[in-house]
């Protein structure tokens, strides 16, 4: 079986490790507001907690998320799901998947972490409904072996939210 | 003198004109990237540093130091060689993106190391996302404020408040323009904060160095701003002020807003935050008393949530239309200025992450600085250079406060 989760279980390049490490020092001196990193000696996956933004559908509320890292990152997007509950959003899957472009097709290397929490953040606080996506069982079936979300062919097709 | 000729043939070491091992590179035209790296139409593969000693460049993809960098055509954003290679696949059907700004048929040049005009101006624009980053955290203090006081006005009177803010703001921004008070008032009073006592000062030089730094470079800032903004006229105008009062408002409404305001003491307004609003407020005024074209309230508008800053990803839909509704509540013209603000992000995405300090700046434009206040705020700005830093330090206090309640960052209301 060949799924990218099998490719970002291999070990980080060289390179990899070392825009991490930057990345991470980053973080503990300039952390994105909201977020928390959840320290582990493993640079490959990081848990982040996400706290809900004041004023929002998701106020007090936390989440977590989880973040892995492929062997060729930053040329290649890290994977990036909520580990369940995830939030209820009418782009977030009940698995924890995220549709959102900049995580798959609009992955730029010149993105970080924060960058990206940012994005889903501001995706959360955007949202008007609390809901699942209409296909919500449907894609959470297919993906029951553990599918990766960037195995997924995502359709970007709603701007509004 | 290098410069006027452009492409000169610069000397470079056989071994840094192919990859220094950084990627494993398939498809390289070794022979091609010699002969480029030879005609200096691309930046020699020297070695990435770890850390930034001397005068290095860092390329914002590996995060390693380089004497000099490629610079796209687009956007002009720095990346190293090796990496660049990786960017272009050349057996790719699809045109390349530029990583930056999304650009299609990404495109590099070198231009040797970095002049000193280039490495001022992007002193300067690093001084302006500075200088945004502490709006917001100002519009973040001063919205707290005006919350605080909103509820002190609905505890005094009887009278019930819609209480979906956004639209009590959009309403607050077109009625005022008919001269209306409502909302204005409350505003005046927090720019008109008085300065803290300065017995208390003593406390406050307990702050990060850090934190010191990055205001002193705001405040040269807006010195500098000061220089461009001789001719304006006094802002004594009682519409006019009523008209500004609400456009901080309406920005506040963009800020985010505070958690339980009533539960803790982190929401009570202090007088160093009424401080740092009057401070930021007053600054804000003479952009956009200087600025009379809609455009440059537009800019300053883009820099106020923290999301428009730090989004990399500007050609996201998602994030355009996002910006569109909110503009729509300010102003109907957003259309036409949605490139100008996606310019300003686009420039702020890269440099939002380095924090540059001009340690070289001079203080003067002191002059300029008075007058640009006009007389409406002349009680505010204190005039010696010595008072003029403890203002800034009460900023950097407030800052830190803002920072220390982690209040959020975004909000969209």
């Amino acid at each position: 079986m060949t799924s990218p989760s099998a490719s970002s279980r291999k070990t980080l390049s060289k390179i990899a490790t070392n825009r991490l490490q930057k990345e991470l020092m980053e973080w503990q001196v300039n952390p994105p507001t909201g977020f928390k990193h959840k320290v582990t000696d493993n640079l490959q996956r990081w848990v982040i907690e996400v706290n809900g933004a004041p004023g929002t559908l998701y106020a007090n509320e936390t989440f977590q998320l989880q973040v892995d890292f492929p062997e060729h990152y930053p040329m290649e997007a890290p994977q990036v799901i909520f580990i369940p509950p995830a939030p209820l959003h009418p782009h977030i899957y009940s698995n924890g998947h995220i549709c959102l472009d900049i995580l798959y097709d609009s992955w730029s290397p010149a993105m970080t972490v924060s960058s990206v929490c940012i994005s889903i953040l501001s995706m959360l606080s955007s949202s008007s409904t609390k809901q699942r996506p209409n296909d919500d069982e449907r894609y959470v079936k297919n993906c029951r072996n553990g599918r990766s979300p960037k195995e997924t062919r995502w359709w970007f097709h709603d701007d509004k939210v | 003198m290098g410069n006027k000729l452009g492409r000169r043939r610069q000397l470079v070491d056989e071994k840094y004109t192919r990859p220094q091992g950084l990627y494993q590179h398939k498809d390289v035209d070794h022979k091609k990237l010699r002969k480029l790296i030879l005609d200096s139409k691309l930046a020699p593969c020297y070695p990435g540093d770890d850390d930034c000693s001397c005068d290095l460049e860092e390329c914002p993809i590996c995060f390693l130091y380089y004497p000099s960098l490629n610079r796209s055509r687009c956007c002009t954003k720095g990346i190293c060689t090796e990496c660049f290679l990786q960017m272009k696949t050349p057996n790719s059907t699809r045109p390349t993106q530029c990583p930056f700004c999304k650009t299609l048929n990404y495109a590099v040049e070198y231009r040797g190391v970095k002049t000193k005009e280039e490495k001022g101006q992007e002193q300067i624009e690093e001084q302006r996302v500075i200088e945004a980053k502490i709006r917001m955290r100002q519009q973040e203090i001063q919205d707290e404020e005006d919350r605080m006081l909103k509820r002190q006005e609905r505890s005094s009177s009887s009278r019930i408040t819609d209480p979906n803010e956004a639209e009590y703001f959009s309403r607050a921004a077109t009625s005022s323009s008919e001269g209306e008070e409502i909302v204005s008032a409350p505003n005046v009073a927090t720019i008109r904060h008085p300065p803290r006592p300065r017995d208390n000062r003593d406390d406050e030089f307990d702050l990060d160095p850090e934190n010191i730094m990055l205001m002193e470079a705001i405040w040269l800032s807006f010195q500098e701003d000061g220089k461009h903004q001789r001719h304006n006229p006094n802002y004594g105008d009682a519409a006019q002020l009523a008209k500004y009062a609400t456009e901080v408002r309406v920005l506040a409404s963009m800020a985010p807003q505070p958690e339980q305001p009533s539960s803790s003491s982190s929401s009570s307004p202090s007088p160093s935050g009424g401080l740092a609003c009057a401070i930021a407020a007053l600054a804000e005024r003479r952009q956009i008393g200087g600025g009379e074209s809609s455009t440059n309230y537009h800019n300053y508008t883009g820099n106020t949530s923290t999301y428009n800053i730090m989004h990399p990803e500007h050609a996201t839909s998602l994030n355009t239309h996002l910006q569109d509704s909110h503009w729509d509540n300010n102003n109907n013209n957003s259309n036409n200025n949605n490139n100008n603000s996606h310019e300003q992000q686009q420039q702020m995405v890269e440099s939002g992450t380095r924090f540059g300090y001009d340690d070289g700046g001079e203080y003067g434009g002191h002059d300029e600085m008075e007058n640009g206040y006009g007389n409406v705020n002349g009680g505010i700005v204190p005039e010696s250079f010595e008072e003029q830093m403890m203002l800034a330090m009460v900023v950097s206090l407030a800052e830190a406060r803002a920072r220390s309640s982690s209040a959020p960052e975004v909000a969209w209301i």
